[in-house]
């Protein structure tokens, strides 16, 4: 019989907080961390970010004992997964647990900015992951999950993936980003940035705002457990398309959900958690994927209004908000949607709506035409 | 009866010139010359891999979600992130190009052969810290966990700076990955060819 | 303006790579986008910080470089009457 995987525990640090609850009830409440900000080092033109604060995450450190000599971004991974593995009781410093990071940019800072203490090299991917996990003692080699915006999720598949392989009992799943002036001023090259609080599926919606977060699920491997949060299919298809624009027929988003419906209880779904970064191309792009997949009337959420769209992270904490939402029987609210402004009138409210549904689908994509969809479901 | 190995094309700096290769093999996908050295070196890569197996190109509507992409490397983007810094460095000289910006996502190397190829199926970039063939190959087959996957392009492609590369591609069914130790077998004489 | 129109064309052919074409190949009044070139989004993103960079004139919304990257000519003409520099 295949393995069952589960998540046993989570972390999500932002602005919104330091833990996935207090995170939950500050997006509940509707508050975000977005704010505008008129520059950053050379960048001059006005936009809107999602920031967290450097002292808080230094404070933390302290409390968690996260000592040493680390980039921003190295420590916003530990101070998630240091907190997600300690609740979680594993012993992460076990060959049995593989650890998986999921980031777009890393470290990629230190190429403007190099910081005392720290190797140039540790702009390599794999020599950040190192860092982390020798902070656990943990003895695997690092792998890096590098799949632009859609990494999250293909991060937790790849976890999946390789704990039904028997290979090993516990996958630590860690992913986060830091918005330097590199990313952003290479979004605001793309004309993609919103100087105001994005729009998710809006009619009037102008761009996307990016955001600081780290997000960690410790998954577990079992051969008969199915109670709590099975992680149960998810999947991976391109556009095939064009590297930087999605395709204007959502196929590989359609593709990637019409693959992990074959799993699902459509009865149970409670929601859809879509991408929705309040650009022109992708919210369209999604609207017409959900509708060939026959998702139209399924209550639709985005959570980039509350955080902007925190790249790495994305597919982890929003998976991670999607499974406190229907434990509390809620669709969360997308903040900063008014009016339709799709081809396809999905299913989204800027209200918090009732749900009753034990599964819902985590949907991403990204460039490079990269699309990728995964499946939860709870039970008692 | 000996099986027999995976066909592969392995390219470094010191044995091929990627706009020579692509002059004279390949020469109908101008978009090549506004490629990064990365994706160059995986785009040729495949391409002189598809030519060698005979593989017939899907052309017009037609694609296939069977076919996946996974690759590995160790720098992944780091040239490209160079080559962007250098346009938003300074401040009297500051003009981000979108056009690098692009690139500074490995995956995007991926993109470009799903592109060319009308492939549709799961595309993959993991970064290791150095190309171990047991952990590719244990990577590999946690691929064909996907059941609509038939086949892999597989491979490692690396690129330090604009005239440094190392890429090598192999195209592995579910049995090849089914017997992991054989697969990690034939990437590790792949790579020891690469480094020669 | 035929040197501009030259030199424009030259610019064109470097930062978006158009290896096989000479300025020549490009006719003035022909569109750049759509046939011919092959240019994409990226490539039209590319020709705003090209007007920037070579001519100092700032275009915010993408949509007014459609209307200016329609042709060589449109192109040379809106440069003539606004560059900076």
């Amino acid at each position: 019989m295949a393995r069952v995987i589960r998540c046993i525990a989570d972390n999500v640090v932002s602005p919104l907080g330091t833990d996935s609850r207090s995170n939950y009830y500050n997006v509940r409440a509707g508050r975000s961390g977005l704010a505008r900000y008129e520059s950053m080092g050379n960048i001059s033109t006005p936009f809107v970010l999602s920031r967290i604060d450097r002292d808080i995450i230094d404070g933390l450190c302290a409390e968690l004992g996260v000592q040493g000599n680390f980039t921003f971004f190295e420590k916003i991974l530990l101070c998630s997964s240091v907190q997600a593995v300690r609740s979680s009781g594993i012993d992460a410093s076990s060959d049995r647990v593989l650890f998986i990071i999921s980031t777009t940019k890393g470290n990629v800072s230190l190429l403007g900015k190099p910081q005392e203490g720290v190797e140039q090299e540790r702009v390599l991917l794999a020599r950040a992951a190192r860092e982390v996990m020798r902070f656990f003692g943990n003895p695997g080699k690092p792998i890096v999950v590098c799949n632009a915006c859609i990494s999250g999720v293909c991060a937790q598949i790849e976890a999946m993936r390789a704990l039904r392989s028997g290979r090993y009992d516990y996958a630590v799943v860690i992913g986060a980003d830091e918005q330097s002036p590199f990313i952003i001023s290479g979004f605001l090259s793309f004309k993609a940035i919103s100087d105001e609080h994005c729009r998710p599926f809006d009619k009037d919606r102008k761009g996307l705002n990016l955001g600081e977060c780290a997000a960690t699920v410790v998954l577990e491997a079992s051969d008969n457990k199915k109670c709590g949060w099975e992680l149960v299919c998810g999947a991976i298809r391109n556009d095939a398309n064009h590297i930087s624009g999605p395709s204007r027929t959502g196929e590989g988003s359609y593709l990637a959900l019409m693959e992990v419906l074959k799993q699902c209880n459509r009865d149970k779904l409670a929601f859809v958690n879509v991408h929705g970064t309040a650009t022109a191309y992708n919210d369209e792009m999604e609207s017409i994927a959900l509708y060939r997949a026959g998702l139209i009337d399924v209550p639709v959420t985005g959570l980039k209004g509350y955080y902007g769209h925190t790249m790495g992270a994305a597919g982890i904490m929003e998976s991670i908000l999607s499974m406190y939402a229907i434990r509390d029987n809620t669709v969360l609210a997308t903040r900063g949607f008014a009016e339709q402004g799709t081809t396809w009138p999905v299913s989204v409210s800027n209200g918090l709506r009732e749900c009753r549904g034990s599964e819902f689908i985590k949907l991403l994509s990204g460039f490079g035409g990269s699309n990728a969809a995964l499946l939860y479901r709870y039970s008692e | 009866m000996e099986r027999r190995g995976l066909d592969f094309i392995a390219l470094n700096q010191g044995n091929a010139q990627l706009t020579g290769l692509y002059r004279s093999q390949i020469g109908d996908w101008p978009k090549f010359f506004k490629m990064d050295t990365l994706s160059k070196a995986g785009f040729v890569a495949s391409e002189l891999l598809l030519k060698k197996v005979g593989e017939r190109r899907l052309e017009g509507e037609e694609y296939t979600h069977s076919r996946a992409i996974v690759l590995f490397g160790s720098t992944a983007s780091l040239c490209a992130d160079r080559n962007y810094q250098e346009t938003i460095q300074d401040r009297d000289n500051y003009y981000p190009s979108p056009a690098l910006f692009v690139y500074t996502l490995p995956n995007i190397v991926t993109g470009e052969i799903a592109i060319r190829n009308h492939w549709r199926g799961e595309t993959s970039f993991y970064v290791l810290e150095t190309p171990d063939a047991a952990q590719m190959a244990f990577h590999l087959a946690c691929a064909f966990d996907d059941p609509e996957t038939e086949s892999i392009l597989a491979g490692w492609v690396d690129s330090r700076n604009n005239d440094d590369y190392q890429v090598f591609m192999t195209l592995i069914d579910r049995e090849d990955a089914a017997d992991t130790e054989w697969l990690a077998g034939q990437l590790d004489s792949i790579i020891n060819y690469l480094n020669k | 303006m035929e040197e501009l129109i030259l030199k424009l064309k030259q610019e064109i052919i470097e930062v978006l790579n158009l290896e096989d074409i000479k300025p020549e190949d490009i006719d003035n009044d022909a569109p750049l986008f759509g046939e011919g070139l092959g240019l994409d989004s990226i490539d039209a993103l590319e020709l705003i910080v090209l007007m920037e960079k070579n001519y100092g004139i700032k275009l915010q919304d993408p949509a007014k470089g459609k209307e200016i990257f329609k042709s060589i000519n449109v192109m040379a003409d809106y440069i003539q009457k606004n560059r900076t520099r």
